[in-house]
């Protein structure tokens, strides 16, 4: 079970259908590195034309530019980061962060772990974890450009994560994931229904691990940029039922998380997750969690 | 920990920087600060913890660009590059004798200084090898690159 026809008409049946899409680039200002330096400006000088994001703080579209996004002296001081639109909001779900510890259980190349620090103002502190030492390599690079300074990586299976012996007030889970085709050319090519179902599972394991990890009055949010309802809504519908964990509302762009996945009815409050399908940004997931009450 | 070759290396730049013993931890000749709310977290197997502070390497001390920042925030001798310049040395040139806007510090030969940009923002770091006052030609080398942030993208090939 595999190819495009096979995953475009799986997509029709969830309500969407398909469409070719390119994706424009987009960069997010580290705030607090950029204060007062007028980057906007700079970047215009460089032939760099920006359009704000409408449904971002502090994202960009990058419209036109004459030079590379990542080889300007900006980028390279660390006063903003080459980050995908969808995937910068995950972390803007996050309630008060600044002062919290916080743990990023995928955490290369660090997009994601830079913005947490951000949102900080590097106060308290992250744990970054990541599997794969080259990508921590990146991860490392990218904190060290971006003058963060309330993080610890460690290589460490994002299971592996309750080793830290840590109850952390925020969680990200944004998991290693089948990924979509708005971002990988290759992707009907190369993906097959086994390939998602067996992402699915590790990701039912790491979500397994991160709850352990979650403070009783933390948050979570979990986020993948697959368009496969088993790595999204049946993943998410799977922890209420066997984690105790229940989904909060959250506003930000996207549609409604689907309650219905090819004739299985799932907990009506998976609506509060939200699903963005390919356009003007890459295909997304992403939804908050919480731990429920006790049960008798 | 011994956090002499960071003092040292400090030193030469005019400034001086207060290190908690306390907050700092060392793993493979790598320096780090870390804040007190991250320290119970930081096991001996991390990778990069805090602020990397430089390594060092065959008694050698290498400074991050972290490091150099806080030096440049801390007022440290330095040369203020025009712009165009100020890219090149990104991209691993030496400085010119007329590329130099202005000069903090005694400016002597055979030490070091902070390259900083037309903004105050660092650069990286070099060795002072001709007249900065531009006595020499303005097509002289007078700053020999040591170390530029240009060195990210390098890196990552």
């Amino acid at each position: 079970m595999s190819g495009k026809e096979f995953f475009t008409s799986r997509y029709e049946r969830l309500g969407w259908k398909y469409q070719e899409v390119t994706l424009k680039q987009a960069i997010r200002i580290n705030t607090a590195n950029a204060k007062g330096k007028n980057l906007i400006t700079r970047l215009s000088s460089l032939g760099v034309n920006l359009e704000k994001i409408p449904f971002l703080d502090s994202g960009y579209w990058i419209l036109e530019s004459k030079v590379s996004a990542g080889a300007t002296a900006e980028y390279l001081l660390g006063l903003y980061s080459i980050q995908e639109a969808a995937a910068q909001i995950p972390v803007s779900l996050f309630t008060h962060l600044k002062g919290k510890k916080t743990l990023d259980v995928a955490a290369a190349p660090g997009g994601k772990t830079v913005q947490m620090t951000d949102l900080m103002e590097n106060s308290g502190a992250i744990a970054a974890l990541d599997v794969d030492k080259r990508r921590l390599n990146a991860l490392s690079n990218h904190l060290e450009r971006c003058h963060v300074s309330n993080t610890v990586v460690y290589l460490l299976d994002a299971r592996q994560a309750p080793e830290l012996s840590v109850k952390f007030d925020r969680v990200l889970v944004d998991a290693p994931c089948s990924g979509n085709f708005a971002s990988d050319r290759d992707w009907f090519k190369n993906r097959t229904l086994k390939d998602v179902e067996r992402n699915a599972g590790l990701q039912r394991e790491i979500i397994t691990k991160a709850v352990e990890c979650l403070s009783d009055d933390g948050e979570m949010v979990y986020s993948t940029c697959s368009l496969e309802p088993e790595e999204d809504e049946l993943n998410i519908d799977w922890a209420i039922k066997n984690l105790n964990l229940q989904t909060e509302q959250i506003y930000c762009q996207g549609e409604k998380g689907l309650t219905n996945i090819f004739g299985k009815q799932l907990d009506p409050s998976i609506k509060h997750c939200r699903r963005l399908w390919p356009g003007e940004t890459q295909g997304f997931f992403v939804c908050k969690l919480k731990k429920g009450s006790p049960k008798p | 920990m011994n956090p002499k070759p960071i003092t040292n290396f400090v030193s030469q730049f005019g400034v001086q920087i207060a290190l908690n013993l306390d907050l700092m931890v060392e793993k493979n000749g790598r320096f780090y600060l870390v804040n007190p709310v991250l320290k119970p977290l930081v096991r001996q197997d991390f990778f990069y913890a805090g602020v990397y502070l430089g390594k060092v390497k065959e008694g050698k001390f290498f400074p991050s660009f972290n490091l150099l920042g806080m030096l440049a925030k801390k007022g440290a001798y330095r040369v203020v590059l025009d712009r165009k310049a100020a890219w090149l040395f990104i991209c691993g040139r030496d400085v010119l004798g007329k590329s130099i806007v202005r000069v903090q510090g005694p400016g002597k030969k055979h030490t070091n200084t902070l390259v900083v940009n037309e903004f105050g923002e660092c650069l990286g770091f070099g060795r002072i090898v001709g007249n900065l006052s531009g006595e020499g030609g303005a097509d002289q080398i007078v700053v020999r690159n040591v170390s530029d942030v240009g060195d990210f993208l390098r890196r990552e090939r």
